[in-house]
């Protein structure tokens, strides 16, 4: 089973183009949704999540024609948002028992064990009876991430899910990811690359509203192999030098300014080539340099 | 620094909307009350200016209780802003210091919730600049009193609650406790006036009025028209004293604030200890196996069970809120002062705590918190997902939308039936704990669970279509309360008077325990039934609508809704529009078709044209009526009557009739069968025939002639017009039969109605001065008949008692069907009562009179007391004014639509709702029940022996001497002392109402019918003081006189100045100054002590030296004084301390002095400590300033 997005459009009310005749194709699996904050990643993933509504294009899951029978999508959807909070004066258990009810979970028995095995999958089960509003930033997550679980989604959409998680939270949380998306098809959106590259099977760049890039992070990389160059640079010459090359990023490395341009040939002096990596691929992209 | 923030703070308001948005709602209902006749706010009365400074300042104290919510959100959000945007440890980490913080933000805010009240000042700038403006109501615009009004109420009340909402805000950080302490502000505000109300230190209650508004009330209570339209209250006395106490309170409050807050981040107060953050916990695990296999069936969950889990969330969430209980526990508390304090009603009597009276307090007390409760928790619920922001989790559920709806729906109704509950709780308790043990739980359902909980279910759907509807919660709101706004407004204005388009409005009804709901049952059924069926749709639009995922566009919305738009549903929608359909016309049918509706507009338009086209003939030679019979068949149980009379008609005049005419009563279908004569006009619009008749009947002849007037009830009405005949309590009078002659108490009579139709100022009666012989020859109750003998065959289902007027002769069955003859023992008026009910009957006997009461069987409570004061006022009426003339003197009671007593001949209707149900349990407040019957006993004599000829001043010969021969009863009842309590109340309610009068104050000899304050008020304290100053014997010698000369007699009648002439002959020369003082003119005096003390003589003898000033004042119609000339007779007087507990001590000295105007002096000596001591001590004078009367007396010592 597959999901095809076909000529997806949706312009906001305040005429800001959100997303731009975007088609591509998500296998099972992991897949990665990259761009800037602003480009549309979360656009993208409602529509899919059936809480916007495009203007123009097509999604099928499968058989499913996706944009047409929302109420079957949500049947099989499990749903990170970027952003979510919860009922005050509401437990942990009391929530995920309420949610798992709206996720047609009828059978109360089957409720409660479930909701007891998600909770100790996510290693709340200790703070089941406290107050979500009293939950730090990376139990909220784990709370969001048992909710997106009820039920065995058939695809699972998650957005930004690790912001406001420290390294080793953010570690645990994909294994759990990938573990799903070996019977899954998980979309996550992210801007940080390195995530991508670690995780994902398939990925997409979407800049703008416009898809950029569609396929694995690998061919992504081997696209630019050899046209990446690196320099270290004093602070002062940063104009000069962006003026002259194609400066895809500058990070300051020690304290001096490390820039990377692209370049299908040497450029001149004091450049080294560097293997490309999914970073040099989204800052390229986003610049349009290829 | 305190600068830069008040500049802040004050460009932060005024750069933006709502400053200008709440000017200009204040600017434009104040410019409503003063330039539209149909609004009316506070002081603004016919005689009154519109922009009088007297209503200027009643505007600004009003105001300033409006914009208390205004106030409460500038204050709050200053308070909190930099917590709502979370800019707190921006702005906090600034070297800022608190008090100018704190200060800088609180006067910008205070500056910006000022600023509303100026609309006060612009609406009436622009409404006295109108073309249309009539310029006899405008004064000339002055400054004085919009600078007073706002130093007086709109500068204090904005601080002071400013000061209280910023404090509360700023230290817990929440807007939502500031908008809950504005309400208990509010409340506390309405629990405090009615605590204060039932104090007895007025002195005290002025200064403890937060607001202010009572020292004004107080200070201005008895101001006329004149001192109305040119005097400014300014700031003394107690006002300045009052608003000095409350600014203070502010400044300490808030002061105690700015010491309390501190910058140091944390959560709110109250929320400490809540906000443990979670301790790390252990890692994430993971593995699939783990995960028990669940089954989600395919058609996704079952509705009944997401309604239910949703319902249940919905319902704890709400109902554990701290608003919601905050709320609820002010409801109670304010439902129980409610409860406590009692309706009061009337000369400080309560009433018992009967179901229906619990249940009027019960509505009274929380009506608007279910109305604030529907409204606010409508938004709370709609908005709750998305406020939580757990909307994009939850709308990707796969549940079906309407479940959401239908359970929020559920939790509202809910909370609607479980407050009802409580209250019907508290009401339950509340009677037993006065020992009344007549608890009807069937009225307490029917009124709160199903009429009150079924409206405010409506409001309930609305609220929150507004809610799916508004892109915010905040419009939500604002859109909710202008469609209730305009709903209740909108449709009277333009004059449709249907409540078809009037949402979620069902007809009005008044229970009675006499006949239920009945009359009124079948018309709220189907109002209910067709706005259920509009609230069913309202809801599909509110499911079909409900904003589910991130689209807020409506076109976006519809494309959602299209995929709800299921084939049951739509098939549901068609029934319910089919069947509103059905229901509408079936009430307009029935409403419209089958009765008729006349909007008052209409209405008053028929009035007009009535006196337009047929004012014409009044005074028009007609013939009189002599002797009626009556035969009255009333079906009680489908409402239905055939009232039939024959009557003989005579020419009593010098001069042949040749046409008679007719004023026939509305909603009856009459027929007249007047012999040898032509209907040549029959307008049935205005209800007027004119016949023509063969042969003009002759002086001195008479005619028999019949008539028919029948009443059917048919389908049902919006409004029960017919009240008069029900189901059981059935009261009418004769009056509906056709009046001979043009019939002037069918005019228009309010100012601005007849001015809108080109009819000039109201017809008043006749002059005192104009000619007796003309004027004279009618009563002010009739003007086609004068001494009637009345015979009544009446009958009525088995069950019933019929009462018509006179002795009962004859009762038989036949039918099924109970028959009564009764006859007159002695002519009178041609005006008496038909009555018919499931009566119990106490009877006694006062010699040969039968005394007896008729009442409902559960009503027996007061019934002894009535029998007491009936055979009281006899004894005395009997010996002191001449002989009664009945044989029997009935009180009958009737169902409580209306409350009132009223007398007719030997039988006086007495409401259900007054003196039956009234407590006279309490040993300190006056009889009012036996007061009542006195004074209607006296109409026995006064009115239905002496009656007043259709001159000014009728009334003085009825109401003023009827209250007179009341006050003798009670007085022989029970004491001087109670008197003083009585006839206090009767001069204060004089002087209060005289700055209100719709007309321009009369004196006694020449009051208007409609000046109850003056006939009834004034003539209580007149008559008593020329009592004391006459004496009784004196007064009743006159009106024996009076009697012996009218009674039962006339044409010609007499006038005001028979009485006076009466009067006068008992008067003692050096006192006849008094009848002209009192009767012709409008005096009034200012009498004050000055200095009062005394010296102990020894051997308990105190010797009381008093300084006192007289002034005596006469006032014109507007109530403008002058200072006249004196010699009167004034009493001084000195008490002992009173006991305790109570308020008068011992008479010590009471003397009568001759003075002119100025300053005494006056020595007397005593035998007793004494402890007050003054001038007119018992206030019998007229004075508008009777507190200055009394002073405490201090000891002199030392030798002179």
């Amino acid at each position: 089973m597959k999901l095809s997005v076909n000529g997806l459009s949706k312009t906001y009310s305040n005429g800001v183009q959100a997303l731009k005749q975007v088609s591509l194709t998500i296998p099972m699996g992991m897949y990665g949704l990259l761009g800037p904050n602003g480009a549309g990643k979360s656009t993208f993933m409602r529509i899919l999540a059936t809480l916007q509504q495009a203007d123009e294009g097509t999604a099928t899951l499968g058989d499913l024609n996706m944009l047409a029978e929302p109420h079957e999508v949500r049947k099989i959807l499990g749903y990170l948002p970027q952003e979510f909070g919860v009922y005050p004066r509401t437990s942990a258990e009391r929530m995920l028992n309420h949610l798992a009810i709206l996720k047609g979970i009828s059978n109360s028995g089957e409720r409660r064990e479930l909701v007891s095995a998600m909770l100790h999958r996510v290693n709340l089960y200790e703070h089941r009876r406290k107050h979500l509003t009293g939950y730090s930033g990376g139990m909220r997550q784990r709370f969001g991430i048992a909710q997106a679980l009820l039920g065995n989604p058939k695809l699972l959409i998650v957005d930004e899910p690790t912001a406001g998680l420290d390294p080793g939270e953010r570690n645990r949380f994909y294994n759990l990811l990938a573990e799903i998306g070996e019977q899954t098809i998980v979309i996550l959106s992210t801007h940080i690359v390195q995530d991508v590259k670690e995780l994902c099977t398939s990925m997409a760049i979407i800049h703008n509203g416009e898809l950029l890039y569609d396929g694995t992070p690998d061919d992504a990389e081997n696209t630019l192999s050899g046209k990446i160059w690196a320099k270290s640079i004093a602070k002062s010459e940063l104009g000069e030098y962006q003026d002259r090359y194609q400066v895809i990023s500058t990070k300051l490395v020690a304290g001096r300014p490390l820039i990377h341009a692209f370049s299908p040939d040497s450029p001149e002096e004091g450049f080294e080539s560097v293997a490309p990596d999914l970073e040099d691929v989204f800052f390229s992209k986003i610049h349009s340099v290829v | 620094m305190y600068s830069t923030i008040l500049k802040f703070e004050l460009g932060y308001w005024f750069r933006g909307w709502m400053v200008f948005i709440f000017t200009a709602i204040i600017a434009l209902l104040f410019f409503g009350a003063s330039a539209s006749e149909n609004v009316r706010i506070g002081g603004d009365v016919e005689n009154t200016n519109h922009n009088a400074p007297y209503v200027i300042q009643t505007y600004f104290a009003i105001s300033s209780i409006l914009t208390l919510l205004m106030t409460t959100a500038f204050a709050s959000a200053a308070a909190t802003r930099d917590f709502t945007y979370d800019t707190n440890q921006i702005v906090f980490s600034t070297p800022l210091r608190k008090w100018p913080y704190l200060l800088g933000r609180f006067t910008g805010s205070s500056i910006a919730a000022l600023t509303p009240m100026l609309g006060v000042s612009i609406g009436l700038l622009i409404a006295s600049i109108m073309p249309w403006n009539e310029p006899e109501r405008w004064g000339p615009n002055e400054l004085a009193p919009h600078i007073m009004g706002l130093l007086i109420f709109a500068i204090p009340n904005t601080l002071l609650a400013a000061a209280i909402i910023f404090s509360i805000a700023a230290l817990t950080r929440s807007s939502t406790f500031a908008f809950i302490s504005a309400i208990g502000l509010l409340i506390g505000y309405g629990f405090a006036e009615n605590l204060i109300a039932n104090l007895d230190n007025e002195q005290l209650a002025m200064l403890i009025d937060p607001l202010g508004v009572r020292p004004f009330q107080r200070m201005t209570r008895y101001w006329t028209i004149a001192e109305r339209n040119t005097v400014t209250m300014s700031l003394t006395g107690l006002l300045l004293a009052n608003r000095l106490i409350w600014l203070g309170a502010g400044a300490a409050v808030f002061g105690g604030c700015a010491m309390m807050f501190s910058f140091a981040e944390r959560a709110s107060w109250w929320k400490r200890r809540r906000a443990t953050q979670a301790e790390q916990p252990a890692p994430l695990r993971f593995t699939q196996s783990e995960m028990p296999r669940v089954q989600i069936s395919s058609a996704g969950a079952k509705a009944g069970g997401l309604i239910r889990a949703q319902f249940w969330i919905d319902l704890r969430e709400t109902v554990l809120s701290r608003v919601f209980l905050i709320l609820v526990a002010v409801s109670i508390i304010n439902l129980t002062a409610i409860l406590l304090t009692g309706a009061t009603e009337g000369y400080g009597n309560n009433s018992l705590p009967v179901t229906y009276s619990v249940i009027d307090s019960i509505r009274g007390g929380t009506l608007l918190f279910l109305i604030a409760i529907v409204t606010f928790y409508s938004g709370v619920l709609v908005w709750k997902e998305r406020e939580s922001k757990l909307d994009e989790v939850y709308d990707a559920m796969p549940y079906p939308t309407w479940t959401t709806y239908v359970s929020k729906l559920l939790v509202m109704l809910s909370i609607i039936f479980g407050l009802q509950f409580v209250s019907i709780g508290a009401g339950v308790m509340y009677q037993a704990s006065q020992g009344f043990a007549r608890f009807q739980l069937g009225l307490y359902a029917a009124e709160l669970l199903m009429i009150d909980a079924l409206s405010l279910g409506f409001l309930v759907v609305l609220a929150m279509l507004c809610h799916i509807l508004s892109p915010s919660k905040y419009v939500g709101y604002f859109s909710f309360i202008v469609i209730l706004i305009v709903n209740a407004f909108v449709w009277f204005m333009l004059d449709w008077s249907t409540l078809l388009v009037q949402y979620g409005d069902l007809p009005s009804h008044v229970y009675s325990d006499f006949f239920g709901f009945q009359p009124f049952i079948e018309s709220m059924v189907w109002f209910a039934a067709y706005w259920l069926m509009a609230a069913f749709m309202l809801g599909i639009v509110s499911v079909l609508m409900w904003q589910r995922g991130k689209e807020t566009r409506f076109r976006q919305r519809f494309i959602s809704g299209r995929h709800r738009w299921t084939r049951p549903l739509a098939i549901a929608t068609s029934v319910a529009a089919f069947a509103m359909l059905g229901f509408g016309s079936w009430i307009y049918y029935n409403t419209q078709v089958l009765n008729t509706l006349l909007s008052s507009e209409t209405q008053k338009d028929g009035q007009s044209e009535y006196e337009k086209t047929y004012r014409q003939y009044l005074g028009l030679t007609q013939p009189r009526v002599t002797k009626v019979d009556y035969e009255i068949d009333l079906f009680p149980d489908r409402r239905a009557m055939t009232f039939r009379g024959r009557q003989t008609i005579e020419n009593k005049e010098r001069e042949p009739i040749k046409q008679i005419h007719f004023v026939l009563a509305q909603n009856f279908e009459t027929e007249i069968d007047l012999p040898n004569s032509k209907l040549t006009t029959d307008d049935s619009d205005l209800h007027y025939q004119i016949y023509d008749l063969d042969t003009p009947m002759e002086p001195g002849e008479t005619r028999e002639m019949q008539f028919t007037v029948k009443h059917e009830t048919k389908g049902f009405e919006q409004g029960v017009r017919v009240m008069q005949i029900m189901p059981n309590g059935t009261f009418f009078n004769n009056m509906i039969a056709p009046q001979i002659g043009y019939q002037p108490n069918g005019e228009l009579t309010v100012r601005s109605d007849r001015r809108k139709r080109g009819l000039g100022e109201p017809n008043r009666m006749a002059k005192l001065e104009d000619d007796c012989a003309t004027h004279c020859a009618n009563t002010y109750i009739s003007n086609n008949s004068d001494w009637v003998d009345v015979e009544t065959v009446i009958s009525t289902s088995a069950d019933q008692i019929a009462i018509a007027p006179g002795s009962l002769i004859d009762e038989w069955e036949s039918d099924g069907r109970r028959f009564f003859r009764y006859r007159l023992d002695q002519p009178s008026l041609n005006f008496y009562s038909f009555m018919s009910a499931r009566y119990e009957v106490a009877r006694e006997k006062f010699g040969e009179i039968d005394i007896e009461v008729y009442y409902h069987p559960e009503h027996k409570w007061n019934v002894q007391k009535m029998i007491d004061s009936m055979r009281k006022s006899l004894d005395y009426y009997t010996k002191n004014f001449g002989p009664y003339r009945h044989k029997q003197a009935r009180i009958i009671e009737f169902p409580r639509y209306a409350t009132f007593a009223q007398a007719f001949p030997g039988t006086m209707p007495y409401s259900e709702g007054i003196g039956f149900v009234a407590d006279l349990e309490s040993e300190d407040a006056i009889d009012m029940v036996y007061y009542v019957v006195a004074h209607e006993m006296a109409h026995q004599w006064w009115a239905h022996q002496v009656i007043g000829a259709r001159m000014e001043g009728a009334t003085l010969l009825s109401e003023t001497l009827a209250q007179y021969s009341a006050l003798m009863v009670m007085e022989h009842e029970y004491g001087r002392d109670m008197m003083h309590k009585f006839l206090r109340y009767e001069m204060d309610s004089y002087l209060r109402s005289r700055g209100g009068d719709a007309l321009k104050e009369e004196p006694l000899t020449t009051v208007d019918p409609s000046q109850g304050y003056v006939h009834y008020r004034k003539g209580s304290v007149v008559l008593y003081f020329l009592k004391e100053m006459i004496g009784e014997e004196g007064v009743n010698a006159a009106l024996r006189e009076i009697v012996i000369e009218f009674g039962y007699k006339g044409p010609p009648y007499p006038t005001s100045l028979h009485l006076l002439s009466a009067l006068r002959k008992q008067t003692p020369i050096d006192k006849q100054y008094l009848l002209n003082d009192l009767f012709e003119k409008i005096t009034l005096f200012d009498n004050r002590v000055v200095e009062a003390n005394y010296r102990d003589n020894g051997e308990g003898r105190y010797e009381v030296t008093i300084t006192f000033e007289t002034k005596k004042l006469v006032a014109n119609s507007d109530g403008r004084e002058t200072e006249i000339e004196m010699l009167d007779f004034v009493e001084v007087g000195a008490f002992a301390k009173p006991e305790k507990g109570r308020k008068f001590g011992k008479t010590l000295h009471r003397e009568r002095l001759q003075l002119k105007a100025g300053e005494h002096t006056h020595t007397f000596v005593v035998d007793e400590a004494p402890h007050e001591a003054g001038v007119d001590p018992f206030a019998l004078l007229i004075d508008r300033v009777a507190d200055d009367n009394l002073k405490k007396v201090t000891e002199k010592t030392g030798a002179e």
